[in-house]
């Protein structure tokens, strides 16, 4: 049996499918988090008798016609794939909104069910709903629930089951105008019928409320900005250099760097195994994959705080607080959503970039978004920053305040580059503010923990077994004395050129830049693979092995290098479907490059002129790059400036 | 008048609702059409921010001057 939750986007669908599932995807208060559908099966609580029922989220939609992408997924799926039962959710706090669609649903002929939500808000506001009323105006059974205390959650779905085991059509109730041309009205005046006799409403929804006194505050003009910047500042300095940083460094220099080489050493030679083989597993895959895992408390914290100020109700406020900004630059106030998403991970934050309307300013959002640093770029911020920034905890944050000057720099550039008419209109929920749940996010957490072991012990443990492997032996497959004539190096040769510069000089550096476009954190681990195999000095402290590639300066470039080009591979194909065509991927990746190249070469070129007083390695290349990209953009710039001239667009 | 006028704390009767279609489309399913009451909350940041049936909106000033109202 397939049961679909459908409803209006922010009435607490995923909250629901949480708690009937037991799965942990991501519920926030603000409209347009759900932005792809979510199975999973029934959780035993709520299926004492074993049958095998599916329960499908989807993203939430206000009317069968979708506005954006993720509703024409609700669509699509409803009429493609005919779910048994629909349960169809009713927001408590907007009842006559949410019942248009219902009525939409209920002319499909698939049995459904009302979950009459957030009941606690209702009661909260001295609203009283006839159930009983509501249930024989709609023809549909109507459940009173509170998604987030699982209040009436078993009576729902028995009632739902049943409902898919008796498979009797749904039956749709009649209105005058349902088939004249202007039914949307029709349907509109029935609803609001059907309000009048089941709602009693005590309070006066106009009248101002706490909310909108918060909000006079957080989405001030002048204030909305700094309350902003600091809350992010807060969230990334508690996760960096606060409790996250704190707990990664001992992770990280004891239990990764002393205790569990030494207890496996000696276990191994306990055991009498191959020294080579001894080599590969500690050096190999516990060093790489240990230099990764040791920042998994900085990654915990950092989702916790996220999930903390996804729940609260926030988010919407920043769309407000940035729209006028971003207006600017050719986008609107949504597009700050998938940023603050893809601070956690740039997957689900291009995702995101569905729910705005637009194509362009969503092909935009889809090329700026991965500039955010992600959770897996954390490692390599926290390492450079430990080991050439010991004493200037700024470093970490001041990232997150580069990429966004680089998204708005980067924004004004491709409103230059791209032709197109802004048309742009903006408008969003607010929804009232509640208390963060703890619980929500201390299971978020913890699953966002799982989710970053799996993938350092498969995908980054693979390939650091790999790089391992490279780094000790030669392409005639013997091994090296001399790293230098490694299949790394050679490797990393190729592309080092390029890189100089940047000031980056060495294969190894070309080599870690490399292995990050499978997964970022692999920059750490390469290095910590290739540097154990030479030195004996500690990767993770102060003046470190790292020293010997880097100066403060290029350490600095080389972090924004990582940072700003392109993502990861599992990014880009995130990016590939949301652009939808092959060009416009092509165009956001060598915009993407370009951006973190340029930016680099800058740091490193200029930072060493000031910093050190004598031009950096690379300096005379450096300029003529510089010149070349310059005399470029203008030329796609005056050609883009022709060309909206000649069909009347403006900039 | 149109939305953008108003004043702070007035409920008006919405007129019509001018601009693209699937903006309209879109206002309508929220309750946002003719002869429906919306109340203006505040502007914030240069964003109406408006009470439609039960639910706050934000809405930019092109939207808030689409939005016409009732004298």
């Amino acid at each position: 049996m397939k049961i679909a939750l459908t409803g209006n986007p922010n009435s607490g669908k995923t909250t629901l499918f949480n708690a009937i599932t037991g799965k942990a995807e991501v519920a926030g208060n603000w409209p347009g988090v759900t932005v792809e559908k979510k199975e999973a099966d029934l959780k035993k609580k709520y299926n004492p008798k074993g049958i095998n029922v599916r329960v499908v989220d989807l993203p939430g939609t206000y009317s069968f016609s979708p506005y954006t992408g993720e509703e024409a997924i609700t669509r699509d799926f409803i009429l493609g794939e005919e779910p048994d039962v629909i349960i169809n959710i009713v927001d408590g706090a907007n009842v006559s909104r949410s019942l248009f669609f219902t009525t939409q649903l209920l002319e499909l002929g698939i049995p459904i069910i009302i979950a009459l939500n957030k009941s606690d808000i209702l009661s909260k506001r001295g609203d009283v709903v006839d159930k009983n009323a509501l249930s024989k105006a709609l023809n549909c059974k109507v459940v009173a629930t509170t998604a987030t205390s699982e209040d009436g959650l078993i009576n729902l779905i028995s009632e739902a089951v049943k409902l898919g085991k008796e498979k009797k059509p749904q039956i749709a109730p009649d209105f005058a105008g349902k088939d004249s041309e202007d039914s949307d009205r029709a349907r509109q005046r029935f609803v609001d019928g059907i309000v009048e006799k089941c709602q009693v409403k005590k309070r006066d929804s106009s009248k101002i409320t706490f909310s909108d006194k918060v909000d006079r505050v957080v989405a001030h003009k002048w204030l909305g900005l700094p309350i902003f910047f600091a809350i992010m500042w807060a969230v990334f300095s508690f996760s960096i250099e606060g409790l996250g940083g704190y707990l990664s460094g001992y992770f990280n220099d004891v239990v990764f760097g002393e205790i569990v080489p030494s207890v496996a050493n000696g276990f191994l030679e306990g055991m009498g195994v191959n020294p080579l083989l001894q080599a590969l597993i500690v050096d190999g895959a516990i060093g790489g994959v240990g230099a990764v895992v040791g920042f998994l408390p900085l990654i915990m914290v950092l989702f916790f705080c996220l999930s903390l100020l996804e729940d609260c109700g926030y988010m919407a406020r920043v769309a407000v607080v940035m729209d006028r900004f971003f207006k600017k630059i050719g986008l609107s106030g949504k597009s700050i959503i998938p940023m603050i998403v893809g601070s956690g991970c740039a997957i689900p934050g291009v995702m995101a970039t569905r729910t705005i309307e637009d194509v362009n300013e969503r092909r935009m959002t889809t090329i700026l978004t991965p500039f955010v640093p992600c959770g897996a770029k954390l490692p390599i911020i926290a390492l450079f920053a430990a080991v050439f920034f010991p004493e200037k905890n700024w470093v970490g944050p001041s990232m997150y305040v580069i990429a966004i000057t680089m998204i708005v720099i980067g924004g004004l550039l491709l409103k230059k580059i791209f032709v197109w008419e802004n048309t742009s209109q903006f408008i969003i929920e607010l929804p009232e503010y509640k208390i963060p749940s703890l619980k929500y996010a201390f299971l978020q957490m913890i699953d966002k923990a799982k989710s970053f072991i799996y993938k350092a012990t498969t995908i980054i443990l693979v390939c650091n077994t790999l790089v391992w492997f490279a780094q000790a032996y030669s392409w005639t497959l013997s091994p090296v004395e001399d790293q230098s004539l490694s299949i790394l190096a050679s490797i990393g040769s190729v592309i080092a050129p390029i890189l100089i510069p940047l000031g980056f000089v060495g294969w190894q550096l070309s080599a870690a830049a490399l292995t990050g476009f499978i997964a970022k954190e692999n920059v750490v681990a390469t290095f910590a693979v290739i540097l154990v195999a030479t030195s004996e000095e500690s990767l993770h402290l102060p003046g470190g092995a790292l020293a010997q590639f880097f100066t403060p300066v290029t350490a600095f470039a080389y972090l924004v290098f990582n940072l700003f080009t392109p993502p990861c591979f599992a990014a880009i194909g995130a990016m590939n479907s949301e652009m939808g065509s092959k060009k416009w991927l092509f165009r956001g990746l060598a915009f993407q490059f370009g951006v973190g190249y340029i930016l680099a070469m800058i740091v490193t070129q200029v930072g060493t002129l000031i910093a050190y007083k004598t031009p950096a390695v690379g300096f005379v290349p450096a300029i003529v790059i510089a010149v070349a990209m310059a005399i470029y953009i203008t030329t796609v710039i005056r050609k883009a400036e022709s060309e909206r001239h000649k069909i009347g667009v403006e900039a | 008048m149109v939305l953008s006028k108003a004043n702070i704390g007035q409920t008006f009767q919405v007129k019509s609702v001018e601009g693209k279609e699937n903006v309209k489309k879109f206002l309508f399913t929220l309750g946002c059409f003719e002869g429906e009451e919306i109340t203006l909350i505040s502007i914030l940041a240069g964003n109406y921010i408006v009470n439609i049936k039960d639910s706050r909106y934000a809405l930019d000033e092109n939207m808030a001057k689409a939005i016409v109202m009732e004298a």
